[in-house]
């Protein structure tokens, strides 16, 4: 029996080509998108699951209510580590992870600069990188051990055994490799190519016993059997009992396998990165009822041709279950050949898909686990295209349908007509949302940042170079390459700080507001380009006492509420800051959010970078040059590592563009699919009405009446899925955009391009056939009855 | 072998009500050979296919092999049908995307029957149908005759024990037909009881009986002699 639907199957296949080729190339194009949709969101979901004890492991992460709202947010006191260990004894090991230094690392000639840091002693036993030379629970004892992967052993040392070898760091310490450990996976939120022990942290004074300072991030094990919960209402005030109530905040424990995928907060866990994955898993199903609409359109409105094969099936006996089984069998057999396009596809594309994603997802072909997937996820494709086909198809009478009485009337409302509306309401909802997407991100780009991002490049401060900043900022101004040189806590395109612990005349006790914090030495307006709106910027050389002045936002006067702000006194880190000038607010952190307001501290703050004004009189290449030579005179040791800050800012916009591109893409993937499962279906059509085209062709019709004749019942279609995509789109959108206090607003001509685009397409996808049958020669098709 | 009594089918269309069978009653007794006949739409086919089980009546009843089965569902009737009936069309009704043997082969199929006597049953057939050498042909390659050959076989490729023909010689020449109403015949003499409605006189004088219908009614029965 089998063997006979087989061969049904095939030669339907076969004798009609078109409709073959329309079903089986949708269907592949939907599973491909779907399995790399799908890939992706396994990839996400997959993030340190590997570690053995990951049930048991967690991050501290602290909880209080600013400005009304509850915040949540992952930093903690370096203290917090080693004073839970201490005194807590449900917990196994503790880590505090500092993977944000990028040290110079020196062997030989050999100077490379990766992704490390500092980690506790635990790290290696709590956390599952597997240790391949060395002891893991002794590896970080000693202060001047150092651990690394295999991928730089390779690099520093070739094929040699890393341990017992020696590496430089910043020319400063000298380290012993004491741990060889495995590349991080790409599925890790640790990504490292050094451990350091934090006890050297401690020993170069970054380390503070200071409840205040919330600045890394604590994990946890916990003993086995230790319940989370009860545990986490132990340590709700710990940090609040050890700074004596000077700190109000509450810690909680957040588990280490979530940590990707949630990160925010609304008294529990609410959304976070799983936003984004339910997004494209939603996408992914979208893309794949599209294709399997496809099939469902394509093998009912074929049905005349095989509703006569039913009649006789069910003369000669078959049952409605057996016939639903063979055309239940008929498209997972397509699904099974569409698969296997898929597959392919998959593997074409993945490389595009990665640099896309920003992701290293390969097809784990040797995986058993991905076969299952792929053989479930094939058949689920065919029953979910197949069953609508089947119980349709087998439910033809055959004492009708040998009578030839099947010429299914034009009603009103057809599934077929409900579903390529479906189609078409989705490809229109993603059209829109593409256009807003782009829309937004066009719109943060365009933003006024409040300075002038070209010729501007900064530098880190390495020890040598805080010492010489005087001499190498004056030879730079010398040289002709800079026209203007500054030092400032963080890169201009980063705030690095901020506090609600300001103080000023007349502040609300209560008030926890927060301020970004900046500092500079001076010409901040001359080197970055902001602008100054009231009293002046800050200048040491006329007045040394500008050491403790400072620039406020205009955002900041307002909410500080100062009604002559120049004078006022800002109180900060135990410093009395004199306003000596407003700035207008410029665009720090995110493009896509409001200005936070800034206090702009002066030179008793603190200094990691330097700022740069390039001198618009050379070419860039020189001007760079010049500086090079300059900083290797005095930081010989050290490789110029500069960075513009416009490519800097443009990197804001990554994620979105990421985004935003893979939307687009799937948008298109989606209007394709149904455009296909359009084309068929009005080929089918032309075929069907080819005699009644004849006739009136014969009574007088021109070709564009009947184009239009044909292409109407279509374009009904359309505007029916346009009213019904444009709300919801408008729902969904409106809601995105809120996520942005930066954002355009509801757009109509948006929806109104939307519609029209879709009309078109729709449009130039029937009237081919249209037009086809309405030019073809009457006296033909009527003599084909 | 049936008894059908007071048999009636309604036709209900949005506005129109047709009464195809009004109040039928006959029997055919096992091994007969019964023509039916009348006019145009006097309701011939709609009886044949309520004999076949592929309709249902609206009412009275019938009686099939000693079982009452005017009311049996789509399940049970397409039980008895595989086991018991054959069919042969005007137009022949063949599959075509089978070749000539996968045609015949099909009831077979759907009874289950072992590959080893599917092949055996199915070779009979053609061979006694004339028809083996165009066992791997499709339908559209054949002409009429051979056609309603293949749908003959296939028709009893199953040895059902009654065999309804609905104008089985309409398509066909007179030389064409007159083949097809030996091979009823023949399958008449070796004990299948064969119904056939026709238009024409000729091929009604191979039965033994003939039902005349007129307007959904029977209204005489002559026995041939
Ligand atoms: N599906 C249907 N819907 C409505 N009326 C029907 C249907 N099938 C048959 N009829 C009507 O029932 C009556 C009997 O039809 P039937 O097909 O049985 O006639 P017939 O005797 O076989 O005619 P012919 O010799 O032309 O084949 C006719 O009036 C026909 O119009
Ligand atoms: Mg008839």
């Amino acid at each position: 029996m089998l063997r006979n639907y087989f061969k049904i199957a095939f030669r339907n296949l076969l004798r009609n080509k078109g409709f073959s080729f329309i079903n089986i190339s949708g269907l592949a194009m939907g599973m491909a998108s779907a399995i790399l949709i799908l890939m992706w969101i396994q990839h996400e979901f997959s993030y340190d699951k590997f570690h053995e004890k990951k049930d048991r492991i967690y991050q501290m992460w602290n909880r209080s209510v600013f400005d009304g709202k509850l915040q949540s947010w992952d930093f903690t006191p370096k203290v917090l580590g080693k004073t839970l260990k201490q005194e807590m004894p449900d917990i196994q090991e503790v880590s505090r992870v500092e993977i944000r230094s990028p040290f110079l690392l020196i062997v030989g000639d050999n100077k490379l600069r990766v992704p490390g840091g500092f980690v506790d002693p635990g790290f290696l036993t709590m956390f599952s990188f597997p240790v391949l030379k060395g002891d893991a629970k002794t590896a970080l004892n000693n202060v001047y051990s150092i651990v690394i992967t295999e991928k730089l052993a390779k690099s520093l040392f070739n094929d040699d055994n890393p341990i017992g070898k020696t590496i430089r760091i910043e020319n400063k310490d000298n380290f012993i490799v004491t741990g060889l450990v495995k590349s991080p996976p790409t599925n890790s939120r640790f990504q490292f190519e050094y451990l350091l022990p934090w006890a050297y942290l401690t020993k170069i004074g970054w380390d503070d016993d200071y409840w205040g300072n919330n600045s890394t991030n604590t994990f946890i094990e916990l003993k086995p059997h230790v319940n989370a919960e009860a545990f986490s209402t132990k340590v709700k005030d710990f940090t609040i009992k050890h700074s004596k109530g000077q700190e109000q905040n509450e810690l909680f424990l957040h588990p280490l396998t979530k940590l990707r995928l949630y990160t925010q907060f609304e008294g529990k866990i609410a959304g976070g990165r799983i936003d984004l994955v339910k997004i494209f898993g939603l996408l992914a199903v979208f893309i794949l009822v599209i294709a399997c609409i496809n099939f469902m359109n394509l093998s009912t409105a074929r049905s005349e041709k095989r509703a006569k094969e039913v009649g006789i099936r069910k003369v000669v006996g078959a049952e409605k279950s057996t016939l639903i089984g063979q055309f239940l069998g008929e498209s997972i057999m397509l699904a099974f050949i569409a698969g296997v396009f898929a597959l392919a596809l998959v593997q074409f594309f993945l490389p595009l898909f990665n640099s896309i994603t920003d992701k290293q997802l390969t097809v784990q072909y040797t995986d058993i686990r991905f076969w299952i997937f792929l053989v479930s996820f094939i058949l689920f494709t065919g029953v979910l295209a197949g069953s609508y086909p089947a119980f349709y198809l087998s439910a033809f009478q055959p004492v009708r349908v040998l009578k030839g009485v099947l010429k299914a009337a034009h009603t009103s409302f057809s599934p077929r007509k409900v579903l390529v509306v479906i189609q078409f309401a989705i490809a229109i909802v993603l059209i829109i949302s593409t256009l807003f997407i782009k829309k937004q991100i066009l719109f943060s780009q365009d933003r006024e940042t409040g300075y002038s991002k070209d010729n501007l490049i900064y530098h880190f401060l390495t020890e040598d170079l805080v010492k010489k900043y005087p001499l190498i900022k004056n030879e730079l101004l010398n040289s002709g390459a800079a026209v203007s040189v500054c030092k400032t806590s963080a890169p201009i395109t980063e705030g690095w700080s901020n506090s609600w612990g300001f103080e000023w005349k007349g502040k609300d006790p209560k008030s926890k507001i927060i301020f970004n914090r900046f500092c500079v030495d001076d010409d901040l307006t001359k080197t970055i380009g902001l602008t100054i709106t009231q009293g002046r910027d800050i200048n040491l050389k006329e007045f040394p006492t500008d050491s403790t002045a400072c620039l406020l936002s205009e955002s900041a006067v307002r909410i500080m509420g100062f009604k002559d702000p120049i004078g006022q006194i800002v109180k900060d880190n135990s410093i009395d800051w004199h306003v000596v000038g407003v700035i207008k607010d410029f665009v720090l952190q995110s493009p896509f959010e409001n200005t936070q307001p800034m206090v702009i501290e002066g030179a008793k703050g603190w200094f990691n970078v330097i700022h740069i004004k390039l001198n618009n009189a050379n070419s860039t290449a020189q001007n760079i040059k010049t500086a090079e030579q300059i900083f290797k005179k005095y930081n010989f040791q050290f490789p110029f590592e500069y960075q513009f800050i416009d490519q800097e800012y443009a990197k804001k916009f990554n994620d979105a563009e990421r985004t935003s591109k893979l939307i687009s893409l799937f948008a298109a993937l989606t209007i394709i699919i149904s455009c296909m499962g359009l084309f068929g279906l009005a080929t089918y059509m032309a075929e069907n009405r080819i005699k009644e085209i004849g006739v009136r062709k014969v009574l007088g019709a021109s070709v564009i009446n009947i184009t239009a004749l044909l292409s109407k019942d279509f374009l009904k279609l359309i505007v029916i899925a346009i009213l019904i995509a444009s709300p919801i789109a408008y729902w969904a959108m409106s809601k995105w955009l809120q996520t942005f206090s930066y954002h355009i607003n509801m757009q109509w001509w948006i929806f109104i391009a939307s519609g029209i685009l879709s009309i078109l397409i729709a449009f130039s996808t029937v009237s081919y056939q249209a037009i086809k049958a309405a030019m073809a020669n009457p006296v033909k098709s009527l003599r084909t009855e | 072998m049936i008894k059908i009594s007071n048999l009636e089918k309604i036709y209900r269309t949005e506005d129109v009500e047709t009464v195809a069978l009004n109040k039928v009653s006959f029997d055919v007794k096992e091994g007969e050979f019964v023509a039916i006949m009348g006019p145009s739409g006097c309701g011939k086919s709609t009886l044949l296919n309520i004999l076949g089980l592929l309709d249902d009546p609206d009412g009275g009843s019938f009686v099939f092999a000693g079982q009452e089965v005017a009311h049996y569902n789509e399940r049970k009737r397409a039980g008895l049908r595989k086991q018991h009936i054959g069919f042969v069309f005007q137009s022949f009704n063949l599959i075509d995307e089978l070749t000539v043997y996968e045609n015949v082969e099909l009831p077979l199929l759907y009874l289950k029957v072992g590959a080893d006597e599917r092949k055996k049953r199915v070779e009979e057939v053609l061979e006694k149908m004339q028809i083996m050498h165009r066992k791997n042909h499709f339908p559209q390659q054949l002409s009429g005759g051979q056609q309603q050959r293949v749908a003959v076989a296939r028709a009893v490729v199953n040895r059902p024990r009654l065999i309804l023909a609905d104008e089985p010689t309409g398509n066909l020449d007179s030389i064409n037909g007159n083949e097809v109403m030996q091979m009823l015949t023949e399958l008449n003499d070796a004990g299948t009881t064969v119904i056939m409605v026709t238009h024409s006189e000729h091929d009604a004088r191979y039965s033994h009986r003939i039902v005349r219908m007129l307007d959904g009614q029977v209204v005489l029965e002559n026995v041939m002699i």
